[in-house]
């Protein structure tokens, strides 16, 4: 016989970031929000529509939210200046929708050219049953590889929206044109299906981001962790017999914890080619001297400059970098290159 | 796929495909022999005359005495105007490696490393493939290019990997740089006849390429494998490279195949007579 808590959960909206959830685990439910944690399962109610008007779905495909729809989310935190800064925490009585790859937490910043954030009535946090509350760390990607193997070309970006999405997905597209069997992966951010699915339109063999490594959100998480979560896919990556990686790191260069990857000498270590993506060259050239700050200097630069012939000269000239679109990228002959100058080892054809 | 070529006397078959290609569409014959070993596929490229459809009936005695898939792409005038360098007018490279791609699914081997073999401007097209996708290739048999893009850093672009004005050149010499190394490691066979010593009019001729490589395909030739064997010697290598002059040959490829026994030369393998008797 079904119960009530079956019913709500199974007419409930289960949102991207939760695609990997065993819902047969989900037994109960409590409301010790105080104590909820980023990555926890919290079932809400939406109940002001707001800046999000739609939820994406585990199954690739938005879905329109009405006040009283059910939804199921992931606590977390959110860090996205054209939209919200949220924190990983419920109230009791509203949370905020802060993403709608389904980040559930409380807005602290709101850009002002955007709406207020739609509001939730959080009903619980889902309990397994013994107790525990449910977390999206339970339901990692398990891996046997170690992950310190396969190349990885990084791609960073001066901003949200400077082009690293296309810029990973194009290299990505570049390499598998070429013949490498790649992973797309996105290191850091928040969940959402928008980038992941425009990585699997590449054909991309492995196509994962955090969310399959536990976390909703990277944001305000510690550097070992977030560190862990890359290594968690690059292993998975490996287990799945990729040559070579492609790793988005989101946000611009002066975000936590992008700044905190730039500046780790692990990190810097692991990685074996670095994509940088501009806006403009003003800012190429002050992305690149940061980065150089810190050791380490693009292959090469990308993003909306490169549709510009004139930005893309000045930023030449600003770096000595040279810039790519993102044709460049997705031709098979600069995609072999990155996998040659990046070690990687041919098998066959994938 | 369509079949060509029956023939009741042969063993093998002959069959046309057509792919599309982010450059375009290819067609091509794959010829496969009756005793197919697993071995690397033999790649086969026509030069300016676009005579595939004829070097198939060369080759497929080839395919049968070897037992190796042979595969022989057909850059058709009206698809492919230019293709023996890739470049802004075609992407012949890239059709290539798609269609090693698009075999491998169906033939194994050819997700592996292949032979290359070129004739004349198919030689330019194999050389240059080699250089960009050096982990393609196991053995680049280049047949009287009429000229190269050589590994030599002092030599502008295109003639050689020099900083150059010519249009997209930073572009493509980085691209090949990244492969130079795994490239100048190839197993490497030119080819060129005794007498392929004219001027004809497909010979690209300039006073630099005069000065820099030679007056003709025969010394042009030579001065490829002198660049390879020395770019090689910088990188701390001894080349796997041979010059074979097809003595009486002059420019025709069929001819050196009648005549000189080309086929045989670029078909062959050392290991061929073991895994042919394994395969019955």
């Amino acid at each position: 016989m079904t119960t009530a808590f079956e019913t709500q959960l199974a007419s409930a909206k289960w949102t991207f970031s939760t695609r990997r959830v065993d819902r047969t685990l989900a037994t109960g439910m409590d409301t010790a929000f105080e104590k909820a944690r980023p990555g926890e399962l919290i079932l809400a109610y939406v109940s002001e529509i707001g800046q999000h008007r739609r939820v994406q779905l585990e199954s690739g495909r938005h879905s329109d939210i009405y006040p009283g729809d059910a939804v199921v989310l992931a606590c977390g935190a959110r860090y996205a200046p054209d939209q919200f800064e949220g924190l990983a925490e419920i109230l009791p009585k509203s949370a905020d929708l802060l993403a709608g790859g389904g980040c559930i937490g409380r807005m602290v910043a709101r850009n002002e050219r955007i709406k207020q954030a739609t509001r939730l009535i959080p009903e619980g946090r889902l309990l397994r049953a013994d107790g525990a509350a449910l977390n999206l760390d339970d339901f990692a990607v398990r891996v046997s590889a170690r992950g310190d193997r396969i190349p990885v070309i990084a791609v960073f970006g001066t901003a949200m929206n400077s082009g690293k999405t296309v810029a990973t997905a194009q290299l990505a597209l570049g390499l598998r044109r070429a013949g490498w069997r790649v992973a797309a992966l996105k290191g850091t951010g928040t969940g959402a299906f928008g980038d992941f699915n425009e990585y699997r339109d590449t054909g991309a063999h492995v196509v994962a981001d955090f969310t399959d490594a536990g976390m909703v959100s990277t944001y305000r998480e510690p550097l070992e962790r977030v560190r862990a979560g890359i290594n968690r896919l690059l292993a998975h990556a490996e287990d799945a017999g990729c040559e070579i990686a492609v790793l988005e790191i989101a946000d611009g260069l002066f975000q936590r914890e992008t700044a905190q990857l730039l500046a780790d000498p692990a990190f810097q270590r692991r990685i074996s080619g670095l994509v940088f993506a501009c806006g403009d060259a003003v800012a190429a050239a002050g992305g690149v001297a940061e980065m150089r700050r810190h050791g380490v200097t693009p292959d090469v630069l990308t993003g909306m400059l490169s549709c510009s012939p004139m930005a893309s000269a000045e930023a030449l000239g600003a770096t000595g970098v040279p810039v790519l679109g993102k044709n460049d990228l997705s031709d098979p002959a600069e995609a072999n290159a990155f996998a040659l100058r990046s070690g990687a080892e041919w098998r066959s054809a994938a | 796929m369509e079949l060509e070529f029956e023939a009741p006397t042969t063993d093998s078959t002959v069959k046309r495909i057509n792919i599309a290609t982010q450059a375009g569409p290819l067609a091509t014959f794959v010829i496969t022999p009756r005793r197919m070993v697993s071995s690397r596929p033999l790649v086969v490229l026509h030069g300016i005359s676009r005579n595939a459809r004829s070097l198939v009936r060369h080759f497929r005695a080839e395919a049968e005495h070897s037992g190796r898939l042979i595969v022989l792409p057909h850059f058709t005038a009206s698809h492919w105007p230019h293709f023996q360098r890739p470049g802004h007018p075609a992407r012949a490279d890239q059709a290539l490696v798609e269609l090693l791609n698009r075999l491998a699914i169906r033939f194994p081997d050819c997700g592996g490393r292949v032979d290359l073999v070129g004739h004349s401007g198919g030689a330019q097209l194999a050389h240059r493939t080699a250089m960009l996708y050096p982990q393609r290739i196991a053995r680049l048999s280049l047949v009287a290019a009429g000229w190269y893009c050589l590994p030599d850093m002092s030599m502008p672009y295109p003639y050689g990997l020099g900083e150059s004005n010519t249009r997209s050149a930073a572009l493509w010499i980085r691209r090949k740089q990244a492969g130079l190394a795994a490239y100048l490691e190839l197993e490497i066979r030119v080819y060129v006849g005794s007498r392929d010593t004219e001027r004809d009019p497909a010979l690209r001729v300039s006073s630099a390429l005069d000065d820099r490589q030679g007056r003709n395909r025969h010394d042009r030739a030579r001065t490829y494998v002198d660049a390879v064997r020395a770019a090689a010697h910088g990188h701390g290598r001894v080349a796997d490279i041979a010059l074979i002059e097809l003595p009486g040959c002059g420019h025709d490829f069929e001819l050196a195949i009648t005549e000189a026994g080309l086929a045989r030369m670029v078909a062959e393998t050392s290991d061929m007579t073991p895994a042919l008797a394994a395969a019955g």
